[in-house]
């Protein structure tokens, strides 16, 4: 067990010390991108009905959704970029030399994805109280559903992510794939807007994907609420399908 | 290894069964052109490439049935693979050596021995990404040694290294070998094989054609004498490679096509390879004209 977690935490030590070298890609994509969402969806808000940018709960609607973007694209495009890269450049030949159990590098990656998510999470909602968005999550039960919602999701991305890097063909495949999933799992759920603005097929089909959840998830417990049970059931199902997966497809040894 | 198999998905037979006794603590080197097997065999061997059949055991492990344990007793450096561009030289050998099992304080003081050894002290600091690609491939070579395990398996490790880096090298696996690690390196460069290892097996359409000391490959050779020349009568420059069996016979020839310039050598590995293959060794020298 000790061994293990030692593995996990070298392997996520390893990509840690990327974010050294590329905090501008990963500010821009936890942040910057996320950040400006949020203005748009406030600034298409105040066009569409002037009262309703001033309602707090739709602010914090699009802050939710904007911690959600942000996830999305840290956990599938940069992350699944990242992965890519190790098995495109050579780098996961070097981890299949060593006794290193595969599981043990995407428990690495899944830390890695937590850190970057915790990192972009707080910045967001400090950004969010300086443009006086207040939040009302309630302390210690909504912050841990919080905490719990904001972990599945990012484990389910993670594996998502996992899944692509692991069965692409090319880099260009993986890539083009990761990027359209982070920004697709973010525009097809309801994560800006209300399930019921969403044309009727899109309804349906944000049904499957994590982000809708997380983006309930999120904004319920800022409101104050703690009802998230539904979106811990579900975002837990999909994350442990899509890990699974992950576990499955990723291996050292070719056949 | 018992009857070692390779074939792919698309019928292409990369191994035809290739049999190889390793006694611990000698130094084998694997040779062969270009696409002759050689890297599909220690990919088998280092457990990346799971084989079609045959057995391979390392230390009495089944290497096919229990890779991770396989892989505690080997360092492995792939003929390709990338590396951690932003951690620095001491950072990405420290958490090799973690990963590979080491403690805290094991690991520090591999990663300083390992960075004396390859003569990389005074980049240790600095990026992995800001290297040479010699200094990196030195790095790749670090990274096997780590641990000091009990088997090396080395693809290709001089590859892409000057003369001098290559010598380092070279020394470092002396000094490997002198305690006790038993090594197995593919090469195609013959001077390599010749230098550094006890005993030779060569590999020509994925199975080993020859097995044995430089001695032992050489005396298989009936001619062991190369006479290399221009052609005067040709005109065209074209090299022209002969063997003989005594260097009398090579001076005849000499005297015969009355030739100026020439040179005589013993024969070598690439002779050996001649005779039992059929074919040059080298690319190159299939443009040769051969006898």
């Amino acid at each position: 067990m000790t061994r293990r977690l030692t593995d996990i935490i070298c392997v996520f030590r390893i990509h840690l010390a990327r974010l050294r070298r590329e905090a501008g890609p990963f500010v821009l994509a936890a942040v910057v991108f996320p950040l400006v969402m949020y203005m748009f969806a406030t600034a298409v808000g105040a066009t569409g009905d002037a009262g309703s940018v001033h309602d707090p709960s739709q602010r914090v609607r699009f802050l939710a959704g904007s911690i959600v973007f942000s996830l999305s694209l840290t956990a599938v495009s940069w992350l699944g970029y990242l992965l890519l890269e190790n098995r495109f450049t050579g780098r996961l030949k070097l981890f299949a030399t060593l006794p290193l159990a595969p599981s043990s590098y995407i428990l690495g990656i899944v830390v890695f994805a937590l850190a970057q998510a915790a990192i972009g999470t707080v910045v967001l909602v400090a950004i969010a109280r300086a443009f006086g968005v207040r939040t009302a999550l309630s302390l210690p039960v909504g912050g841990l559903l919080l905490g719990a919602v904001l972990v599945l999701t990012v484990l389910c991305v993670c594996g998502i992510g996992v899944i692509i890097a692991a069965r692409a063909r090319s880099f260009s495949e993986g890539s083009l794939l990761t990027d359209a999933l982070g920004a697709g799992l973010v525009f097809l759920a309801p994560i800006y807007c209300a399930p019921e603005a969403l044309p009727r097929p899109l309804q349906i089909l944000s049904k499957a994907l994590p982000t809708t959840y997380a983006a309930r998830g999120v904004q319920t417990t800022l409101l104050g609420g703690t009802g998230v049970a539904t979106e811990l059931l579900a975002l837990t199902v999909m994350a442990a399908a899509t890990l699974a997966v992950g576990f499955r497809v990723m291996r050292w040894r070719e056949d | 290894m018992r009857g070692l198999v390779k074939q792919y998905a698309d019928g292409t037979r990369a191994n035809r069964g290739i049999d190889l006794d390793v006694r611990s603590g000698e130094v084998v080197a694997v040779l062969g052109p270009n696409g002759a097997g050689k890297t599909t065999f220690l990919r088998q061997l280092t457990t990346e490439l799971r084989p079609s059949g045959g057995t391979i055991r390392v230390f009495g492990i089944d290497v096919v049935a229990e890779p991770q344990r396989a892989k505690r007793l080997m360092g492995i450096t792939p003929q390709e693979a990338g590396m951690f561009e932003s951690l620095t030289v001491r950072e990405h050998l420290q958490l090799f050596a973690r990963l590979k099992g080491l403690a805290r304080r094991a690991a520090d003081a591999a990663t300083t021995e390992v960075i004396a050894l390859l003569a990389l002290s005074e980049h240790e600091r600095r990026s992995v990404g800001s290297l040479s690609g010699g200094l990196r491939r030195r790095i790749l070579i670090g990274l096997a040694l780590l641990g000091d395990p009990p088997l090396l398996v080395l693809d290709e490790p001089t590859t892409g290294l000057d003369p001098a880096s290559r010598r380092t090298v070279w020394s470092v696996l002396r000094q490997i070998v002198q305690q006790g690690t038993t090594v197995v390196l593919s090469t195609h460069y013959m001077e390599e094989a010749e230098r550094l290892s006890d005993r030779i097996a060569i590999i020509d359409s994925g199975r080993v054609i020859a097995f044995g000391s430089v001695r032992e490959l050489l005396a298989r050779l009936r001619e062991s004498y190369r006479l290399s020349y221009h052609d005067p009568a040709a005109g065209n420059g074209d090299l022209r490679v002969q063997r003989y069996a005594s260097f009398a016979d090579a001076q005849a020839q000499i005297q015969r096509l009355r030739l100026s310039e020439y040179s005589i050598a013993r024969a070598s590995l690439e002779d050996v390879y001649f005779e039992i293959a059929g074919q040059p060794f080298r690319e190159d020298e299939a443009a040769e004209v051969l006898r």
